[in-house]
């Protein structure tokens, strides 16, 4: 038995997704990620079922696994009902548990991913915050984004929102005390420890590249290898 | 294409839904970039169907987000999923209506890991007490915030001001209905029409007069991909999957196009954006892009709200030409005017979209 | 007086049982639901692998039934055990004590239209095995529309935890290779792909039919499974596959698609399974006694099983198995009704 396919195991997403592959293809078919980059779902269910623990470390150290966009296309037709985008949540999971994410170039990504989307829960209650979400960072946004930011509580005032206000509305404040029940449920349920964790891991690589934190943030958050495409 | 195949289709999956007393929590995504829909959604809802919708303002994000990111474990998400639904039983409610579409899937898949793994569920309801002594608690009926709406579609025409038709030329609007991934692909039986085709869009659209567009890459995720979009060296992900779908609707010359979940109508709204500034390509007429509006939205237009109550104006892709063809009349110098007629400006144009 | 034996299921194996169970010497009454016997063998053009038309068959095994009285729009009323034998009462009103039954009741055919992704019944050109046969058969059919580019679909419905059969059809891959051959013949100049995840050519000759598609025909095999398919504005359909020997996804624009609808359980089968209370397998069909060395009997007495109705099976092999169920019925009959002998003398005229 494979000591990565244990570990693997004990995930629910891979009891719930795993259910022994044909390799039939159905799934490579219909992923938007298998279209654009180097990717392929029916290969790596194949090699988590195979338990070889040399081929699952390579992915759980590789670009391989980060590429899903866990959109789920590929549990809706599988004929063996397997489920491809849960077994890769499965082998992000234990990636970042084992610390392996950090040697690829798309797995570091989860130091700022991790930093800034539980930084808005823990901060504001929510996973998305408009406060935090700027145009120079999101140009794509479009020149109305750039004039809603600047904006913003007029905006929401005229739609009626109720940024940052009490009580109930749209993008209301949250009260401290339900932020320190999703504090207290991050602590106990290990999320605490994981941002810890990705944190360190992410400060030490930056280290290791010899960059200082800022231009190691700005070269996770920029940069992109183009062999990771399907050319 | 025959309708009637269709329709058996739609026929075997028929979905159970309450018909009042919900408890409705909020979207993330929604709540950001299209604040005036949840407003709207709450409006129609209490004031015109006349139900009670019920909102605690100590409910949270659900944590999908994070969780999709892979930022936090699935016992997290688990237990904030179990708060929230311990809320809802606190105020007394067994109805949970959520805004957010990858919540909704994330919901049903909690239910089901739940229902599959009982002692994964009394883990998490001992976690629950001892971070938040609050009740476990299970929804009796589950259901998204669009479900509501096309349950109560036929009400809503009946009070219709306008319907999904140009009024030029009398045709009914050719509209694209595009489904969130994470309503109906994973578990097709919880999806008003299922997961090939959906109806509970569709449902909406006919209701109100519109002709529906079916394109090859229908079925096709936008792209958010949560990591591919948050992460700028991976937004090609994001751009390429929105550019292969209006590349295949372009033929069939959408009027409009509808989603239910709360990412799509930004990503398809701004990636049109982007290509037409970074291509000179648009797919809408004469150098306009197709508009792009949240079900809420259309709903709040059918029946005879002003466009710029419903946050139309905060789209990037302008939806005048829309409104011209459904004879809606809108006040071109209100557009962009705060509360009570303030001026705070208005965005540059783009160079290229018109 | 002689036995009797009623023969359910007017399809192939119900008549080649007829026939053999004639011959024998016993009373043999063969009912059939549908307005003529043949089952689906009436309904095919050519049989795999060697391209022999089914209605040559047919014919020649319904000569082999002089003596039998067959009754067509007839189906199980009742039946219910006495003492050794089963009073039937059939839906033209005749009762029957059936000493043995014979349940022949083949197999239906996959509905196609369950797997929604592949737009059966909704998009204008795609169609099933069965259909295709019918227009050979016939000659024409309004979804096929000089195509120059045709696909098939191998598994629809089968191996498919989703469409609720496990099983393999067993049939379908020679089938599939069978009709990709007799296409090319049809449309000389179209494109022809079988989309595939195993290729089953496990009988006799099925092989060299294979060899003989690709290398005389020219038809193309990708193996990957059909994951989607979608209808361009002007009718033609996108498919989606893997190509899973190069890893890559792969997209082909089709005018026509057939596929391969698998073998399910008879549903009037089934009704008169429940009538006499048989037991089912997993697969929905019908429980046999040993499944290596008794496969013709039932677990309940005096009732036998053979052709489609216990699994998948070719013509070939429905034909044997229809030839041993009545050997195992002869030898029940004169066990449990030792006067059998004094009437039973075989019919050697005819053969």
């Amino acid at each position: 038995m494979g000591k990565y396919y244990d570990l693997l195991m004990k995930d629910y997403r891979l009891k719930e997704g795993l259910n022994a592959c044909i390799n039939c293809g159905t799934c490579t078919a219909v992923c938007p990620a298998a279209e654009f980059y180097r990717y392929d779902p029916r290969r790596i269910v194949d090699i988590v079922q195979s338990k070889d623990d040399a081929e699952i470390e390579k992915l759980l150290r590789s670009d391989t696994i980060w590429y899903c966009g866990e959109c789920m296309s590929c549990v809706t037709r599988c004929p063996r009902k397997n489920a491809p985008g849960l077994i890769v949540m499965a082998l992000r999971s234990l990636s970042i548990d084992l610390g392996f994410f950090i040697d690829s170039e798309k797995g570091r990504q989860q130091y700022l991913l991790s930093k800034d989307l539980c930084s808005n829960i823990l901060d504001y209650g929510y996973c998305v915050y408009p406060r935090r979400f700027d145009y120079a960072g999101h140009p794509e946004s479009g020149r109305i984004w750039e004039w809603e930011e600047k904006h913003l509580d007029d905006v929401f005032d005229r739609l009626g929102g109720n940024l940052d206000g009490d009580g109930p509305g749209v993008m209301r404040k949250i009260p401290q005390e339900d932020l320190d029940e999703l504090k207290r449920i991050f602590d106990e349920t290990g999320a605490t420890e994981r941002m810890e964790n990705v944190r360190k891991a992410g400060e030490r690589k930056a280290e290791e590249m010899g960059l200082s934190i800022e231009e190691f943030s700005s070269k996770v958050y920029n940069e992109t290898n183009p062999k990771h495409l399907n050319q | 294409m025959i309708y009637e195949g269709k329709q058996k289709v739609w026929s075997d999956y028929q979905k159970d839904i309450p018909d009042d007393h919900y408890f409705y929590v909020r979207s993330c995504i929604r709540q950001s970039f299209f604040p005036a829909s949840e407003v709207t959604f709450l409006d129609i809802t209490r004031n015109r169907l006349g139900k009670d919708i019920f909102e605690t303002e100590h409910h949270t994000t659900c944590g999908g987000i994070a969780y999709h990111s892979d930022t936090i474990p699935q016992e997290t998400v688990m237990t904030i999923i179990a708060r929230q639904f311990a809320l809802m039983a606190k105020n007394g409610y067994e109805n949970y209506v959520c805004s957010c579409i990858t919540s909704f899937g994330l919901y049903c898949e909690t239910m089901e890991t739940w229902r599959e793994f009982p002692e994964e569920e009394a883990r998490i309801k001992d976690i629950l007490w001892k971070t938040c002594k609050l009740d476990f608690a299970k929804p009796k009926y589950l259901i998204h915030a669009s479900d509501l709406v096309y349950k109560y579609r036929n009400l809503i025409a009946a009070q219709a001001k306008h319907k999904l038709i140009n009024v030029k030329t009398g045709k009914p609007l050719k509209v694209v209905e595009h489904i969130g991934c994470h309503y109906s692909k994973m578990f097709p039986s919880k999806g008003v029409g299922g997961a090939e085709y959906p109806y509970v869009l569709v449902g909406m659209i006919e209701a109100w007069g519109g002709e529906i567009v079916d394109y090859p890459e229908r079925r096709h995720c936008c792209g958010f991909g949560f990591r591919q979009y948050f992460i700028k060296g991976n937004r090609g992900y994001s751009l390429s999957n929105t550019y292969k779908k209006f590349e295949s609707m372009e033929p069939f010359h959408p009027d409009l196009i509808i989603t239910n979940c709360p990412g799509c109508p930004y990503f398809m709204d701004r990636w049109q954006y982007v290509i037409a500034e970074s291509t000179g390509r648009t797919y809408g007429e004469e150098g306009h892009g197709i508009p792009v509006l949240t079900y809420e939205e259309v709903a709040g237009l059918v029946m005879g709200y002003d466009p710029w109550d419903l946050g139309l104006q905060t789209h990037q892709i302008d939806s005048e030409p829309l409104l011209d063809k459904m004879g809606i009349e809108y006040d071109p110098a209100q557009k962009y005017a705060g509360k009570n007629g303030k001026d705070i400006g208005s965005p540059i144009c783009p160079t290229c979209l018109k | 007086m002689k036995n009797n034996v009623l023969i359910i299921g007017g399809g192939p194996a119900g008549i080649e049982a007829s026939a053999q169970l004639q011959r024998l010497g016993y009373n043999v009454i063969l009912i059939e639901k549908g307005s003529s016997l043949g089952g689906h063998l009436s309904k095919w053009d050519r049989l795999f692998p060697d391209g022999v038309h089914a209605d040559g068959v047919l014919s020649s095994m319904l000569k082999n039934m002089s003596g039998v009285k067959s009754f067509t729009d007839t189906q199980v009323k009742s039946i219910n055990r006495l003492d050794k034998s089963y009073n039937v009462i059939l839906s033209n009103g005749i009762s029957v004590l059936a000493d043995a039954v014979l349940l022949a009741s083949g197999f239906t055919l996959f509905r196609a239209e369950k797997k929604e992704e592949y737009g059966y019944g909704i998009y204008d050109h795609v169609i099933t095995n069965a259909d295709l046969e019918a227009y050979f058969s016939i000659g024409s059919d309004s979804r096929i529309d000089k195509p120059k580019k045709i696909g098939f679909v191998h598994c629809v419905g089968s191996r498919d935890e989703k469409a609720g059969c496990r099983a393999c059809s067993k049939v379908c891959c020679a089938t599939a290779v069978k009709q990709a051959c007799e296409m090319k013949e049809e449309f000389p100049d179209a494109e022809v792909y079988c989309f595939y995840m195993d290729l089953r050519m496990f009988g006799r000759h099925y092989e060299d039919l294979y060899l003989k598609a690709q290398k005389e025909y020219g038809v193309r095999f990708i193996r990957g499974r059909v994951a989607e398919v979608s209808e361009n504005a002007d009718g033609s359909l996108q498919v989606k596959a893997e190509d899973t020997f190069s890893s890559k996804p792969l997209k082909v624009t089709l005018d026509l698609l057939v596929l391969m609808a698998g073998m399910r359980p008879s549903d009037a089968g089934r009704r008169v399974g429940d009538l006499l209370g048989m037991s089912v397998e997993e697969d929905g069909f019908f429980a046999v006694r040993d499944s290596v060395t008794s496969n013709q009997r039932s677990p309940l007495p005096g009732v036998f099983l053979a052709g489609t109705a216990t699994g998948p099976k070719t013509l070939p092999e429905t034909i044997a198995d229809a030839r041993g169920a009545s050997m195992e019925i002869d030898r029940y009959l004169t066990d449990v009704f030792p006067q059998a002998s004094d009437y039973k003398k075989l019919i050697r005229e005819k053969w």
